[in-house]
């Protein structure tokens, strides 16, 4: 078995007295899709601003491909392939939709006109071809969400984390969303979504699940053990899994 | 178009060039003032129109320039250019560790930051034997007008040119990048800290080259004037009106500026600075991105209804 791509150790974060994360650990292979579902406050997005160096933890590991990078700077991280999307759409707002996602293409291409030329293909492959001359204060929310991937693509990332990224879809855009991340793999690039709800495309895409509550990783494993542990039930659900909603995921994956 | 604008650069650079010797010596130095402050908003526009740091302080090297020409001069007996460079110099060098020190403050605190700056040095300036103190330095008097203001012109050249470069560049994305989101802009690879250090330097060199030729024009220097806040409200309100993180702004700015309030300055004394104070709250009211960012517009507009037309 091949090394992990990522490595988190123990990791856990204070604010003042509130434990955000609080001792968690867990493994990204290659190409593999987790997602960590978790309700608002679970520490989802903590943990993705540490992995993305915006945040030190307070004590624990990060290692990506072996290496410790919890030292490391944002941009020296997004340089060594760990590119990320933020919950609420943050895109450059003056500078058109092209240079949003040539700023990422930059990290790769020697020259402004060549990051441009490879931001237009990833607006191509996500549907932003069109809007590339626009500024980007612009776009519809939908938009911005496509944008915040675009951006991180651009970076020609081997893990992207994707904070909330179906959050304010509608179903159908769930869905596409859910098929845009499955085909992540096929490139060859794993994935960490931090999702809230939308459980039915979660149990589909993911190659494993972590279960964040209160900063506290309750359970990991894939979507058939998730939706069967009775734990998770409780601290996410509200209730246990048994019933009907968790049998087709069940049945799917194993 | 490009071709066109390009003929119409040289020919105005030529006019500014060949005119100067053949004029009197009010509108001498009314040209001379209006390059100065073009090439000063320019400078102002790196920081704090592309990376976003609005600076109420670039006067710091301004004065550093001035006072760098005076003591080489009075006490090195260097000639003035030579002074200034070195004052270019030292503005430079200065600009990395204060960068890095001032650019950790964000939106006002850096303005007022940067004005504090400035104030100290003033102070400073004011007590020091070197600097000659209250009194300042006087220089050698003679006729400094024209090599100043070639001076000017050709460091004003230099910084428009370095604009077209920022605006046109990988650098220059990075700038607006970390303007709009410097956390954004950092994990999509940006290194922000060098980014912006880099601007500030360049924001920094040109007015501490243009403070030795205001020293060697006016013959002499004093820490009041050398520190003056007016340089960077000029600055400010120049490249603000003229719009701000543009190519054409400062210039539009600046030249509109200062003929508009000289015109008024010359036809009603009493009322010049009131008119003139309502006249820039006004364009900004309707125009609040500045003149040049409306007019690029306009013309983008035109230029749609025009391919229209020809379907």
């Amino acid at each position: 078995m091949s090394a992990p791509l990522l490595e988190i150790e123990n990791v856990s974060r204070a604010f003042g007295g509130v434990r955000a994360l609080d001792g968690v650990s867990l493994r990204v292979n290659q190409g593999e899709i987790l997602c960590i579902i978790g309700p608002n406050g679970a520490g989802k997005t903590t943990l993705f601003n540490i992995i993305s160096g915006v945040m030190r933890p307070s004590s624990g590991d990060v290692r990506f491909q072996g290496e410790s990078i919890v030292r490391w700077p944002p941009q020296r991280i997004a340089a060594a392939g760990i590119a990320r999307t933020y919950q609420i759409a943050r895109p450059f707002v003056r500078l058109c939709v092209r240079d949003n996602v040539a700023v990422g293409a930059l990290v790769r291409e020697r020259t402004l006109e060549r990051a441009r030329c490879a931001a237009q293909e990833i607006l191509e492959s996500v549907g932003l071809a069109a809007l590339a001359d626009r500024p980007a204060g612009t776009l519809t929310l939908t938009q911005r969400k496509r944008l915040e991937v675009a951006r991180a693509l651009a970076l020609r990332p081997k893990l992207l984390l994707l904070d909330e990224v179906m959050a304010g879809l509608t179903p159908t855009e769930i869905d596409a969303m859910g098929d845009f991340i499955e085909q992540l793999q096929e490139r060859g690039i794993a994935a960490i979504g931090g999702v809230e709800h939308v459980m039915r495309v979660v149990m589909r895409i993911s190659h494993r699940i972590v279960v964040l509550d209160f900063g506290k990783k309750i359970a990991d494993g894939t979507p058939a053990e998730i939706a069967a542990d009775p734990r998770v039930g409780e601290a996410y659900f509200g209730t246990s899994l048994d019933g009907a909603g968790a049998s087709s995921p069940t049945k799917g994956q194993s | 178009m490009r071709g066109r604008a390009l003929i119409a650069f040289i020919i105005v650079v030529t006019i500014l060039a060949l005119v100067p010797p053949f004029l009197n010596g009010y509108a001498r130095s009314l040209l001379y003032i209006t390059v100065l402050y073009v090439a000063l908003a320019y400078a102002w526009n790196v920081i704090s129109g592309y990376a976003g740091y609005l600076s109420f302080g670039q006067v710091t090297f301004f004065g550093l320039g001035a006072y760098t020409t005076a003591i080489s001069v009075v006490r090195g007996h260097l000639p003035w250019w030579e002074g200034a460079l070195l004052g270019g110099l030292i503005s430079a060098a200065l600009a990395v560790p204060l960068g890095y020190l001032m650019l950790r403050l964000r939106g006002a605190f850096f303005a007022l930051g940067m004005l504090g700056l400035a104030q100290t040095l003033q102070v400073v300036a004011n007590s020091w034997q070197l600097t000659g103190g209250g009194a300042g330095l006087f220089l050698p008097p003679g006729s400094n007008a024209l090599p100043v203001y070639y001076w000017t012109l050709v460091i004003g050249l230099l910084t428009f040119a370095a604009t077209l470069f920022i605006d046109r560049s990988a650098f220059g994305l990075r700038l607006q990048a970390l303007r709009e989101d410097e956390q954004v802009a950092s994990t999509l690879g940006v290194h922000v800290t060098t980014t912006k250090v880099w601007a500030f330097v360049i924001s920094a060199i040109v007015p501490g080259l243009l403070g030795g030729g205001y020293a060697w024009y006016l013959t002499y220097v004093e820490p009041v004037s050398a520190f003056a806040t007016r340089f960077d409200l000029q600055a400010v309100a120049m490249t603000i009106l003229g719009g701000i993180g543009t190519v054409w702004g400062p210039l539009i700015g600046g030249v509109l500026m200062s003929q508009v309030s000289e015109m008024l300055a010359a036809q009603y004394p009493q009322a010049y600075l009131m008119s003139f104070g309502g006249l820039v709250v006004v364009l900004l009211v309707f125009l609040p991105r500045g003149i040049a960012p409306a007019v690029s517009a306009a013309l983008a507009r035109r230029r749609a209804r025009g391919a229209q037309g020809h379907q």
